[in-house]
């Protein structure tokens, strides 16, 4: 089967939408942005990809009880390439200690790593038994999460100091996810069809899926990093075109877009066919950015997508009175000093970001009907409520679109661009 | 009549804590000093295992004045609160007796005092609202990198290719350092290039005040020498353009400065009052009085 591919190369998340001859969508997938580029992009396509095999399984089977049996099997295989990469990690956290730390602390800090690591691998796989709960999709997230954490616990008993354990840990993951690891679907499907124990039927639809050619005949790439993508000029385009182009897509009745991203916030005005007609950008200042909530979910050692539901818990909205990013999380902690609710101080965050977004919109020429919201962003409830808010208060009544795969939008514009010109 | 006071100095991010004699003399000597990092800890906490710590250190009978500076004005035990800017002052001046201003680089803000001979604020400029090059900025990256706190300043100085940091912005500027990573410029060269963004604002600070004498620097960043190399060459370049030389130095604990500065404003204060021979017994009694013209 023929298709195409676009990739938005993003500041925090790397996104690949992969589309059939019908423009479809066969897979999406979605990878941590990291120093290496090319290979951000390649494992977001190697994610598209086994989200397309996935796919196919799904199709093959197509009942309504197999789609549990399917979401099983992902959830193993997801499950696969963590312990690879913790595998990996550990690996290079020994070689790390046994170069760089003190001759009498190499053994309590090995003895401590390799406690943490075995934690981890049982806690993943208790995870595993139980019903599926909402976190980050990403190795760097579930790791790191739960290295802090063991390690607090296990440092001073074992004689490791806690602060050596993470300055090992922040060498090696960032090795760890700049190496190509070998995290494909033909890679782990066996094992993952092993752990769910061999179910009939699921069997024959795998070996489908994995004999199925999927050969991209085009690709192109967009995104923050666009430039630095392995590919000539004519297969990259601006963010802004994919955007305006991806939510129309979504959307046809899209007039206005925002779209608040890791590092940048883009307030986009389109027409009819999906076309730029004026836009504005914030690229200078994490201000009213996703980083900006990433930032403040760091300080609050919380992860960003559990930010949003927190809020949401407010009663009372604290007014933040920082412009600056560093100096919201300074003041937030100040705050929670003063006793102030967390969830009231992170409504009080969310209600901010928005606020800085509505100036771009207005700049941009204002909101239109319908109004469609994208990035990473629009994934947090609490933000959500507050721009429908907002523009209530300033626009009047507009239909908000929001799609669950708002995050894929940039990448969705450029496959389709990519389908144009392969077409 | 000796005098046992303690400075602590909340920081926004560590707190500091001295403990000193002085005499009326003028003999001041540093018995006790003892520091922590906040992380993301509840500060009262911090600041008490700090001063608790402290206090235990200097093994004394008697503290007759607990001085507090910094954002620390909440601590319960405190006799008095003074100022950040004059507590820097004063304990620069301890630390190093020539220097005439104080640059106190701080987690989040940056501040410039310039400063008399007994130590007395002039004049002073600090950063903005905005943390770009602010001390924290330089953790951030740091710490992308991969690099410890203390292995900073080392690494800075083998630069040979200073990679200039363009984006403004503390957050984004991460992103900007990942950006160099990918394009393969080494750890060394991306270090001294963050110090040369945050310099250039020191540069700046530091020449739109008015003093005569070496500048001192204070704050967690002074045992930074990537920094202070980077500060010394903003400066040169500023010189050799004709405009007057700034000399910078430091001190071994001069991250203590303001602790100390608290230290000893305490102390001061509190024989001054043993003089005037004020009946004090309460905090508010103490700040309150006319008698406290410590400046």
């Amino acid at each position: 089967m023929s298709c195409v591919v676009g990739i938005d190369l993003g500041s925090t998340t790397t996104k690949a939408v992969i589309l059939d001859e019908n423009r479809e969508v066969l897979g999406r997938g979605i990878t941590n942005s990291r120093s290496n580029y090319d290979l951000a992009a390649a494992v977001a396509k190697t994610e598209a990809f086994i989200n397309a095999r996935f796919g196919l399984i799904e199709q093959q089977l197509g009942t309504t009880k197999t789609v549990a049996m399917v979401s099983r099997l992902r959830r193993a295989f997801v499950m696969e390439q963590i312990l690879q990469q913790l595998r990996r990690l550990e690996q290079l956290m020994i070689e790390e200690t046994d170069r760089s730390a003190p001759a009498q602390l190499k053994a309590p800090l090995k003895t401590a790593i390799e406690e943490i690591c075995k934690r981890i691998t049982h806690e993943e796989e208790q995870r595993f038994k139980q019903p599926p709960m909402l976190r980050s999709d990403f190795f760097r997230d579930a790791a790191g999460s739960a290295f802090m954490r063991i390690a607090e616990q296990i440092a001073e008993p074992t004689g490791a100091s806690f602060d050596r354990l993470v300055g090992i840990y922040d060498k090696c993951i960032i090795r760890v996810e700049n190496e190509p690891l070998d995290l494909d679907f033909r890679d782990h499907i066996g094992d993952a069809l092993r752990r769910v124990g061999n179910p009939e039927g699921l069997v024959e639809a795998v070996e489908y899926a994995v004999a199925k050619d999927l050969a991209p005949s085009y690709t192109v790439g967009t995104g923050y990093g666009r430039a630095r993508l392995p590919f000539p000029k004519e297969q990259i385009r601006s963010e802004i075109l994919c955007h305006g182009l991806g939510a129309h897509a979504m959307f046809p009745g899209t007039r206005t877009v925002l779209d608040i991203g890791g590092q940048d916030t883009k307030a986009i005005q389109v027409d009819q066919q999906g076309i730029v007609t004026n836009f504005q950008m914030n690229d200078r200042c994490a201000a009213g950015c996703g980083r900006y909530l990433g930032y403040i979910a760091d300080e609050m050692n919380l992860g960003l997508h559990e930010l949003g539901p927190l809020a949401e818990q407010s009663t009372r909205c604290v007014k933040i009175n920082s412009t600056c990013t560093v100096f919201a999380g300074a003041e937030l902690r100040e705050r929670l000093g003063l006793g102030e609710k967390r969830e009231d101080i992170l409504a009080g965050l969310h209600r901010a970001i928005v606020i800085r977004a509505m100036s771009l919109l207005a700049r941009s020429g204002g909101v239109d009907d319908e109004f469609t919201f994208t990035g990473g962003v629009a994934k947090n409830p609490a933000a959500v409520r507050a721009i429908r808010d907002l523009i209530k208060e300033n626009y009047g009544e507009r239909t908000l679109n929001i799609s669950p795969d708002s995050i894929y939008t940039g990448a969705l514009g450029a496959a389709l661009f990519a389908s144009r010109i392969a077409a | 009549m000796t005098c046992i006071s303690a400075g602590i100095d909340v920081g926004s991010g560590a707190v500091k804590v001295a403990v000193m004699r002085s005499d009326r003399d003028g003999n001041e000597t540093v018995i006790a000093k003892e520091s922590a990092r906040i992380r993301r800890r509840e500060v009262a906490k911090v600041v008490d295992e700090v001063f608790e710590a402290a206090t235990a250190a200097a093994d004394q009978d008697e503290i007759h004045y607990i001085a507090t500076t910094g954002e620390g004005s909440e601590f319960p035990q405190a006799t008095g609160h003074f100022y950040g800017m004059t507590t820097h002052a004063r304990g620069a001046l301890y630390l190093a007796p020539a220097a005439r201003a104080v640059l106190d680089v701080g987690a989040l803000h940056t501040r410039a005092v310039a400063m008399d001979e007994r130590g007395r604020v002039i004049d002073y400029k600090m950063t903005s609202q905005c943390a770009s090059g602010s001390g924290q900025f330089l953790e951030n990256i740091a710490r992308y990198l991969g690099v410890s706190h203390d292995e900073i300043g080392a690494l800075s100085i083998e630069a040979t290719k200073p990679e200039k940091v363009s984006s403004i912005c503390a957050v984004l500027a991460e992103t900007d350092v990942i950006n160099m990573v990918s394009r393969g410029i080494t750890t060394q060269d991306i270090l001294r290039g963050v110090h040369e963004s945050m310099a250039d604002r020191f540069v700046r600070l530091l020449r739109s005040l008015q003093f005569d004498g070496p500048a001192f620097v204070s704050g967690g960043l002074a045992s930074d020498v990537g920094l202070l190399g980077a500060l010394r060459d903003g400066l040169a370049k500023k010189a050799a353009a004709g405009t007057g030389t700034i000399e910078v130095v430091t001190h071994g604990d001069a991250i203590f400065a303001g602790a100390i500065g608290a230290a000893l404003c305490g102390g001061f204060r509190y024989r001054k009052l043993g003089q005037a021979s004020v009946a004090w017994d309460a905090a508010g009694a103490a700040v309150a009085s006319p008698a406290a013209g410590v400046r």
